[in-house]
């Protein structure tokens, strides 16, 4: 539409209304009286944007902007670069192998992952695989279920964008995948609030032990565990069976039987 | 994964182990190669972002990175994890936030793939259309005083041709007692 023009010109309305869209039909009856109203609804001049004589409106004395006394630009209003508005026409990019953002997407570097892939993918690992990890390989296997959950979350953005109003297949292994990821971040913090759990018992456990010192610098040579001997003022609740229960004493010599080999067979 | 290398930004005292929040790279072909823009979660700020690209995706980002806050339009329908599930309850879902940064090595985003065939997206639309204009030959949910302009041909023309003498009037239309007669083999 020209600058000068109006949306209710009656010029335009012509021209909207009696461009062919389907069929060269007539304009119906109730229309017809737009046509016929020749001035258009506002009645001033339209105005257009004018020229600003102001140079040094928005230049700050206080906060030094504006060009300096003898600073020239390298750019002269006359001779401004052009964007190259056409896509065919600008130079390819070139993309870094190692760029970051390729985490972002599948391993084959197309932009979204079909179904079929999204569907090659194993089990959630179980807490019981878990439970043999140190605390660095669980650290990043979380890392790498982050990973793919950012991907995986960038692959259904993209594929709902591309599917438009009547959607795409896809959705359903994707939840499947991230179903997979989420156990197996689960598992790993389950894995991890069980060995804190333990250490936390150990820890409580060892506070009220005597035998253990807790604020032993094990590195520095010094024993954690110091097995104390049973003296006399202890309580012995000793009973006739010790001497068979008892560790420390040597066991019993056995019995020599009697009856010698030759005696058994008896014809 | 290695660990990354000495960040060229400050760094903050805090360390954070197992973070379990999901950011999402946007396609955004109206911006230049060299902008990239995530959306975050909504607690996120500047200074996480620059620091969880440059640990997690050892990304260069230039010093500013742009936010802003979507507000969700009002929508009827099932609302997620609330206190009470109510079916088509008015309510505004959560805000979005997006994050745009600039890059040190422009990135393009690969191509569309030419054909959505792996995707059943040509099926999709097909059933989409076929289920609609289903939906409008048996009527809708309104009073149907209006025969479609097909049926209504068709009709004509049947009701031409008995006159006519064309053809003869069945019992059932010629289809068998199961309605289509395909058992009458």
């Amino acid at each position: 539409m020209p600058p000068n023009m109006h949306c209710t010109q009656s010029s335009h309305l012509l021209t909207a209304l009696l461009t062919p869209t389907r069929t060269t039909t007539s304009p119906p009856a109730f229309l017809l009286p737009a046509f016929a109203q020749t001035s258009p609804f506002s009645s001033s001049t339209p105005c257009s944007a004018r020229k600003d004589h102001n140079r040094n409106r928005g230049v700050s004395a206080l906060r030094h902007t504006g060009l300096g006394k003898n600073q020239r630009l390298s750019v002269r209003l006359s001779n401004l670069p052009q964007p190259v508005l056409d896509p065919l026409r600008r130079s390819v990019v070139k993309v870094d192998e190692n760029h970051g953002l390729w985490g972002f997407f599948p391993k084959e570097r197309t932009r979204i992952s079909t179904p079929e892939e999204s569907n090659m993918h194993g089990r959630a690992w179980t807490v019981q695989e878990l439970r043999g990890k140190d605390w660095d390989d669980l650290h990043r296997l979380w890392w790498v279920c982050v990973r793919e959950k950012n991907r995986i979350a960038t692959t259904e953005v993209e594929r709902k964008r591309l599917g438009g109003r009547f959607g795409m297949y896809g959705d359903h292994e994707s939840g499947q995948r991230v179903a997979e990821v989420k156990g197996t971040m689960r598992c790993i913090k389950f894995v991890l609030t069980e060995r804190w759990y333990a250490w936390e018992n150990a820890r409580e456990a060892g506070m009220e032990d005597p035998e253990v010192d807790l604020y032993a610098d094990v590195e520095g040579g010094e024993r954690a565990y110091l097995p104390q001997e049973e003296g006399e003022e202890t309580l012995s609740l000793g009973s006739e069976d010790d001497a068979r229960t008892d560790p420390t004493q040597r066991l019993p010599p056995p019995v020599e039987s009697t009856v010698s080999s030759e005696a058994r067979v008896r014809v | 994964m290695a660990m990354a290398a000495a960040a060229p930004f400050k760094v903050g005292m805090k360390e954070i182990y197992l973070p379990n929040f999901t950011v999402c790279l946007k396609h955004t072909p109206s911006q230049p190669p060299t902008s990239a823009s995530f959306l975050v979660p909504l607690w996120f700020s500047k200074l996480d972002l620059r620091d969880y690209l440059h640990n997690v995706y050892s990304l260069a980002i230039g010093p500013t990175i742009r936010s802003y806050v979507q507000q969700s339009r009002i929508r009827q329908g099932q609302v997620k994890d609330p206190a009470r599930p109510q079916y088509k309850r008015w309510h505004r879902p959560r805000a979005t936030k997006r994050m745009t940064v600039e890059l040190e090595r422009p990135f393009v985003w690969p191509a569309e793939p030419e054909d959505f065939k792996p995707w059943n997206k040509e099926e999709n639309k097909m059933a989409d259309q076929e289920q609609s204009a289903m939906q409008e030959r048996l009527g809708g949910t309104k009073d149907a005083l209006t025969i479609p302009t097909e049926r209504r041909v068709k009709m004509r023309e049947q009701a031409k041709a008995l006159l006519e003498g064309r053809e003869r009037w069945r019992p059932g239309g010629g289809r068998g007692v199961e309605g289509i007669g395909m058992f009458g083999r």
